[in-house]
């Protein structure tokens, strides 16, 4: 990019210019000239993406801010109250509920993740039709979420359907899932880490893949076996990918939202499967009292921040140094 | 293309972009030029519906010569985006509210008082469903009185009726009930004990008496038996007083003691909704918004009155969705035009009432419905009856906001599973609930 820049760009080197002296004196001012349109149109385009962050990132929050110190209902004007909607949460037991609801559902990221890794083991294998698998667990995650929630909660309906369909030719009698306290939460999970396992299992795929084989061969030769050469090499190696996918799922999970909301309306029996987004959700639009809220979105954003600083530092010895 | 073009080219769709963007924030109600007017009518609901009311608009454009541009969204969405449009400034001229809704809307200034557009429009608002207009009705600090300015009209009024299905009962051999004297509780328990059989023999039950939801049946059960959700100025949840347990403990025991309704821990209908229109259960409540789905049963059904849990009478709810006029509207004559018109014009009612989404608005019309030849549920009359005579508000109708009776509902699960009693959980909710009603009513003080 740099070297086709140059055949219109001036040239700076002073060897060059001293080379052709003769135009240089009329040419300077053209030169300023070009590097003041230049500049605008750097300008223009630097601004472009600073315009949009100060416009649709940095005035939100903002934004947000004020109004999780205010009791807005969300529609009229805002009463400007300090830090009363804080201090509301600390004994908002339905908030500390979706709070460890939210947290709960996570148990399911290292159990999607190890599933992923065995997966993107197997996929590597020449085994037939392995484009085909690949294509198979693909398919979830470009799936749209809404339509996923609505065939799982059919496949969990107690009656009707499929889970128990199956469980029952081994003589279990399956619950109702989603009416249950003690199962909505793994059933919920169950059905993202589905979702999700095709998405990790890509990125395992392609870091196994890209694994050098002099070291795999280098390790066989000084007589590593299979699981040896695993735990020692392709582990470390595909570490980046698995810090990557702990982060992005621990800050896509902090935000569940659409499968509880279709899957389970109510919140789920006693509050039992309702997410902190959802219940901020009902909080604003059923309830109008968007400033508690958006005082909610505050925390939950803060824990999250706290959270993924806190895995980069424990991440800070694992990273290798780039020269 | 040389670079600077190029880099021109691209700047330009940024900067289009972002006008674009920034536009789309504004537009709507300014799209209307001089003399031709367009306004904006947001409301939700099914394709049916849509449907319905599309015809039905196709028709005031016709006679007014005002264009409406439609916005219609499905039932769970619609909350939530029409507070996006009040937030985002770009509220739609007309647009469907809420009675729980009616008074954080008139006190954030959203909503127009119309009374003067409906006096001078000549609509006669004696020939539509007292409730529904009165609902609509707010003087400042009591919703649902005769003297209130009004902030809308009903888009229709929601009789939430019993039925049976009349071609099992006659199958069993059980004579069919009244239609006029409602079944007392126990005998209403002794038909389902006797619809609920295993019919092919296979050791599993499948045909059951009933089948309800706690939330949308309780009210019936609590009011026929004297009690109530809260007293009559609605300051004071009344849930714990020894009415409303029976109540809840006789629902409750419907599956757990009685055992006439399938599904030990459901909550959702869904099973139950399905079961009734599969022939699989006896009595089930049926909504007029249910008339075109359940016409096309493979059996017959009629209505009757709902049982009756004590000496109450029989009871149930009348639900209602009003249509209201932004108070930002540029054309606040001609949206105020388009609500008398949806809601009382009777050509607008009759497309309507055909597509069987609700009863007709005009007691008149609705009167030569209910005894119209060969009509389907027969005795229709209830309907009109449960609007005219006993349908109640739901106890949240008329309070600010219904957080307070939610709460109700968040932890029952305990109850219906037959693992507390009613009276337990009722004494152990009352307090809960109380504690918001009171917010709720230091939030309608503030706001009003």
């Amino acid at each position: 990019m740099a070297r086709t820049a140059t055949v219109d760009t001036p040239p700076e080197a002073p060897g060059t210019t001293a080379a052709s002296p003769a135009p240089v004196a009329r040419s300077k001012r053209d030169i300023m000239r070009l590097h003041r349109t230049e500049h605008r149109w750097a300008a223009t385009f630097v601004a472009a993406p600073v315009v949009g962050y100060l416009l649709f990132t940095l005035y939100p929050i903002g934004f947000a801010v004020y109004a999780s110190l205010t009791s807005w209902t969300g529609l009229g004007p805002m009463r400007f109250v300090g830090l009363e909607n804080y201090v509301d949460l600390l004994s908002d037991e339905y908030f500390h509920k979706a709070l460890f609801n939210t947290f709960f559902y996570m148990i399911g990221i290292p159990i999607g993740l190890f599933l992923s890794l065995l997966l993107a083991l197997a996929l590597n294998r020449k085994i037939p039709g392995r484009t085909a698998f690949r294509t198979i667990y693909y398919v979830p995650v470009i799936s749209s979420l809404a339509a996923i929630a609505i065939v799982w909660q059919f496949a969990y309906n107690g009656d009707f359907g499929l889970v128990n369909q199956v469980l029952s030719w081994f003589g279990v009698q399956g619950p109702d899932w989603l009416q249950n306290t003690a199962t909505v939460k793994p059933a919920i999970i169950i059905m993202a880490i589905w979702k999700g396992l095709g998405y990790s299992t890509l990125l395992y795929l392609a870091a196994i893949q890209s694994v050098p084989a002099s070291l795999l061969e280098a390790a066989a030769l000084d007589g590593a076996n299979a699981f040896q050469r695993f735990r020692s090499i392709v582990l470390p190696m595909v570490r980046p990918v698995t810090f990557f996918l702990v982060v992005t799922n621990v800050i896509a999970g902090s935000q569940i939202f659409t499968e509880i909301n279709i899957m389970t309306p109510t919140g789920g029996p006693e509050f039992s499967s309702a997410s902190v987004v959802w219940y901020i959700v009902r909080k604003a639009f059923k309830y109008q009292q968007m400033g508690y809220a958006t005082a909610m979105s505050i925390v939950l954003g803060i824990l999250v921040l706290v959270i993924t600083l806190i895995q980069f530092r424990l991440n800070r010895r694992n990273s290798f140094a780039i020269d | 293309m040389t670079r600077r073009k190029l880099l021109a080219a691209a700047a330009f769709a940024v900067a289009g972009t972002l006008a674009l963007t920034a536009c789309s924030g504004g537009s709507g109600d300014d799209a209307a030029g001089d003399g031709d007017k367009t306004i904006t009518f947001m409301f939700r609901g099914g394709p049916d519906e849509k449907a319905a009311y599309e015809a039905a608009i196709a028709k005031f454009t016709e006679d007014t010569g005002t264009k409406v541009k439609v916005i219609v969204t499905d039932a769970d969405q619609y909350a939530t985006k029409l507070q996006a449009a009040v937030a985002g400034n770009n509220v739609p001229d007309v647009f469907y509210i809420e009675q729980a809704s009616l008074q954080s809307y008139v006190a954030s200034g959203v909503l127009l008082d119309i009374t003067d557009q409906v006096e001078a429009s000549g609509v006669d608002l004696s020939n539509i469903w007292e409730y529904g207009v009165n609902s609509y009705r707010f003087d400042g600090e009591v919703q649902g009185t005769p003297d209130g300015a009004l902030y809308g009209l009903p888009k229709d009024v929601g009789p939430f009726s019993f039925g049976y299905n009349k071609t099992m009962l006659e199958a069993a051999g059980i004579p069919l009930p009244d239609k006029d004297t409602p079944l007392t509780w126990d005998e209403f328990v002794a038909i389902c004990k006797q619809l609920t059989v295993d019919k092919n023999g296979d050791g599993t039950l499948d045909q059951w008496g009933t089948g309800l939801n706690v939330q949308w049946n309780l009210q019936s059960m609590v009011w026929s038996n004297g009690g109530d959700w809260t007293n009559e100025d609605h300051t004071e949840v009344t849930v714990d007083t020894p009415e409303f347990a029976e109540a809840l403990q006789k629902f409750a025991d419907l599956t757990n003691v009685e055992k006439v309704t399938p599904s030990t821990s459901d909550a959702a209908t869904l099973d139950t909704y399905q079961r009734w229109m599969a022939g699989e259960i006896g009595f089930f409540p049926v909504g007029p918004w249910d008339v075109s789905v359940y016409n096309d049963l493979d059996f017959d059904y009629d209505l009757i009155p709902w049982p009756t849990v004590g000496d109450g009478g029989t009871a149930t709810w009348l639900g209602s969705l009003g249509i209201g006029v932004s108070a930002t509207s540029k054309h606040p004559d001609d949206a105020a035009k388009l609500v008398t018109y949806l809601s009382a014009d009777p050509e607008a009612q009759q497309t309507l009432v055909d597509a069987n989404i609700q009863i007709p608005n005009l007691i008149d019309v609705a009167e030569g419905w209910a005894t119209e030849e060969g009509a389907e549920p027969a005795n229709r009359q209830e309907f009109l009856d449960i609007a005219q005579d006993y349908g109640r508000a739901m106890p949240a109708a008329f309070t600010y906001g219904a957080e307070w009776y939610d709460e109700l509902w968040t932890n029952i699960q305990p109850v219906l599973d037959g693992k507390q009693t009613a009276e337990e959980y009722l004494a152990e909710v009352q307090p809960k609930m109380q504690t918001l009603l009171d917010e709720s009513i230091a939030n309608a003080e503030q706001a009003g």
